[in-house]
């Protein structure tokens, strides 16, 4: 394992964010902690980066105990972002690069490469406050992984980025682990965390729901659930026998089954009443597995990810 | 440690770059110019200020006269000082009240109208008691009146006299009482003015003030940028508070001596190039400026000063959320930094008072108080000593201002690492205990 949390936790006066948590990220993988805001996903990080201390528990990185030695090594993307607005992209780049070890004669050459891949080349001896939310959260990210870090840690990473932006991104990250680097991601979109993870970690309460890889969570939850999208008024679904609930996702319902329901009947149930496009047995959603599990109020996850979509 | 080098060489070059910094190397010098120069540059060049006087007189002992004539000998002398013109001698009867009061209301009123400066008032009998006169006005110099008082003692003593039964002549016994005037000069031989003194103390005081109370607000601005934008979490994930802390005081620091080698060059080059500074400074100034003593303590009370102080101001961003929470944790420290110019002149006036001597030992003051007591005092040593006389005192008030940086040092970095990272409500007191020892 090259990150493993052991029992930590922490409490600000008296009050508990993160309880008895213990977490083994391998190298290589894409792992997201999920949970609603609160959940103590930031505190979680923040603990990892050395910002703040456990009050229990201790951090292991590839197998020695984490300290500010290991800084160089992580690329850290705090959720509350900044920048030095007088400064030029290209002097914020180099700066932080220098932060964290990079010689500048060799990091000058990689900062307009990286800037083109971003889309803000243009931008290269303008101040930072000239550039828009979204160009400045690129710009972090690139001042994030641009001193090539073994492992690259970021809090609620695509909040605030537009669908190509968020492909983008992705894009980057997908390269960084496949060239062996392993990355830590927060987010509290569980759509997000589903399509893009190996690896997840539920925090709820600050205490862990449930981890593991991703396809392991899902299996043990086993194929129950299913996708349907119809046409017309589909508010008779959640009173059909064996449907145990229904999430509306406005362009498709998921319902979960219960124990031994038969998938043929629903179906039938759903047919003679509206017309259906789409009718698919699937493995329950991150969100569902999540809802069951944390026993949180579904509305207020539902209500934080339609504002993260929006 | 090459963290560090990282934050204090982009902390150098974000204000060197900046037109502030160029416009500043160019812009104080001239402020300060103006301010401190100007005036005593118009007061050396301007013609003598005449100030109009009128005399009432019921002495009819022709006291009057004898103080209009005494005070003709200050129209010659230096401008510094106002000369006196009498307007009016005005004798009256000693008896006649009606007139007099009808008199003095209109003087009165001619005083308030700024036709006249000074009304002197001579009853009969001054030589009997001080009671016996007057000087009505309404903005009397400390100078004037000791001209007064010097030309009136002398009147009355021939009046008195003249009444004795003294058998020698009022001339002979002036001269036998004569008061003497003490001349001065150090052990070198030379003699410098108290105002060349007072005047060199205040400049490198400024300085000192000036800089750390103007750099100290730049890094405590950019603590509470680098907090308010965030910038801090990532900051700490690459460097220790403790090095993003020093490299921010030391940056601007340098920043700092930058600015004073290049005013020192433009100094030299205007001093070398043109008289142009010798018609505003006289020569005692540059005596005492470059008196090696002087500079070399200069130097240090002002790299150590502004450590120490912009330490402080770093601490105060780091418990902050604002520049406007901020203005409630400046006052105390630039009160500090205030202090020595409002006890100033009492320093000045006994150099060697035991107050000076226990206030400039207080690290807080020493950059200011002891500065302006080593160029009261040290400029006449002949010899010096590191331990004793004024040497010891300041040698000793180094060592204690650098133990009290290293202290500040110490326990700011202590709070510095706690309150950069801490959001929303400002600490209390209580808190902010609880961090340093966290």
């Amino acid at each position: 394992m090259y990150l493993v949390l052991e029992n930590i936790r922490k409490a600000y006066d008296g009050k508990v964010a993160v309880e008895n948590l213990s977490l083994s990220v391998p190298k290589g993988v894409l792992f997201g902690i999920i949970g609603p805001n609160g959940a103590g996903k930031t505190t979680t990080i923040r603990m990892i980066m050395n910002i703040i201390a456990p009050d229990n528990g201790r951090i292991v990185f590839d197998g020695v105990q984490a300290d500010q030695s290991f800084l160089n090594r992580i690329g850290y993307l705090p959720e509350e972002r900044g920048l030095y607005k007088k400064m030029t992209l290209r002097e914020v780049i180099l700066y932080m690069a220098e932060l964290k070890g990079c010689k500048p004669s060799e990091a000058k050459g990689r900062i307009l490469p990286w800037l083109q891949r971003m889309g803000l080349e243009k931008y290269v001896d303008k101040k930072v406050e000239e550039l828009s939310k979204g160009m400045q959260q690129k710009l972090q990210f690139i001042t994030t992984i641009f001193h090539e870090p073994d492992i690259i840690i970021l809090d609620e990473l695509f909040s605030g980025l537009d669908p190509l932006n968020v492909e983008l991104i992705k894009g980057v990250l997908l390269e960084q682990k496949r060239a062996g680097k392993t990355v830590l991601f927060s987010t509290h979109v569980m759509e997000q965390a589903e399509k893009l993870c190996d690896y997840i970690c539920m925090i709820s309460h600050g205490k862990k729901v449930l981890d593991g890889k991703i396809a392991d969570v899902k299996a043990q939850f086993g194929r129950n659930a299913i996708q349907v999208e119809i046409e017309g008024d589909g508010s008779f679904i959640k009173s059909i026998p064996g449907v145990a609930a229904v999430t509306d996702f406005n362009n498709y319902l998921e319902l979960r089954l219960g124990g031994n329901a038969s998938p043929q009947a629903i179906m039938r149930q759903i047919i003679e009443k509206v017309g259906v496009r789409r009718f698919e047995l699937v493995e329950p959603s991150l969100y569902d597995i999540f809802i069951d599990m944390a026993k949180i109020d579904p509305s207020e996850l539902a209500m934080r990810k339609g504002a993260a979509n929006g | 440690m090459d963290k560090f080098w990282v934050v204090f060489k982009n902390e150098y070059a974000q204000v060197v770059k900046k037109k502030s910094f160029i416009v500043g190397i160019f812009l104080t010098p001239a402020l300060m110019a103006a301010f401190s120069l100007l005036p005593a540059y118009f007061a050396k060049k301007s013609a003598s200020v005449a100030e109009n006087l009128v005399i009432i007189d019921q002495s009819q002992a022709g006291v009057g006269e004898q103080f209009d004539n005494a005070l003709k000998q200050y129209r010659l002398e230096d401008g510094e000082t106002p000369h006196y013109v009498v307007d009016t001698l005005i004798e009256l009867i000693k008896d006649d009240t009606a007139s007099f009061k009808r008199v003095t209301d209109s003087l009165k009123m001619a005083l308030n109208n700024d036709e006249i400066k000074y009304i002197m008032i001579f009853k009969p009998d001054i030589e009997m008691a001080d009671s016996n006169m007057l000087l009505i006005s309404n903005s009397e110099g400390l100078r004037t009146v000791t001209k007064f008082e010097k030309e009136i003692s002398k009147i009355a003593s021939t009046l008195r006299l003249v009444k004795s039964d003294i058998n020698l002549s009022v001339d002979s016994v002036l001269s036998l009482t004569r008061r003497a005037s003490l001349p001065q000069e150090d052990a070198k031989g030379e003699s410098v003015g108290f105002e060349t003194k007072w005047f060199a103390s205040m400049m490198f005081v400024m300085v000192i003030f000036f800089i750390i109370i103007g750099y100290g607000q730049v890094i405590m601005r950019s603590v509470i940028e680098e907090k308010s934008s965030r910038i801090m979490e990532v900051l700490v994930s690459s460097v220790t508070p403790f090095q993003l802390m020093l490299g921010k005081v030391l940056g601007l620091g340098g920043a700092t001596l930058t600015q004073l080698f290049i005013w020192l060059v433009l100094g030299a080059i205007v001093y070398m190039g043109s008289g142009a500074m010798a018609l505003t400074i006289d020569p005692g100034v540059t005596h005492v400026v470059f008196n090696p003593v002087v500079l070399v303590f200069f130097c240090l009370f002002m790299i150590f000063g502004y450590i120490m102080y912009s330490t402080l101001f770093a601490l105060i961003g780091s418990i902050v959320n604002s520049d406007k929470e901020a203005q409630n944790f400046i006052f105390p420290v630039t009160m500090f930094l205030i202090l020595p110019f409002m006890i100033g002149i009492s320093i000045i006036q006994e150099p060697n008072s035991n107050m000076a001597r226990y206030l400039s030992l207080i690290p807080f003051f020493t950059p200011t108080l002891m500065m302006m007591r080593i160029i009261f005092i040290a400029p006449s040593a002949s010899h010096y000593s590191l331990f004793s006389g004024i040497l010891g005192e300041a040698a000793l008030s180094f060592i204690l201002l650098l133990i009290a940086t290293a202290l500040v040092i110490w326990l700011s970095s202590r709070i510095f690492r706690v309150g950069i990272l801490m959001y929303g409500k400002r600490p209390t007191l209580a808190e902010i205990i609880k961090w340093v020892r966290y």
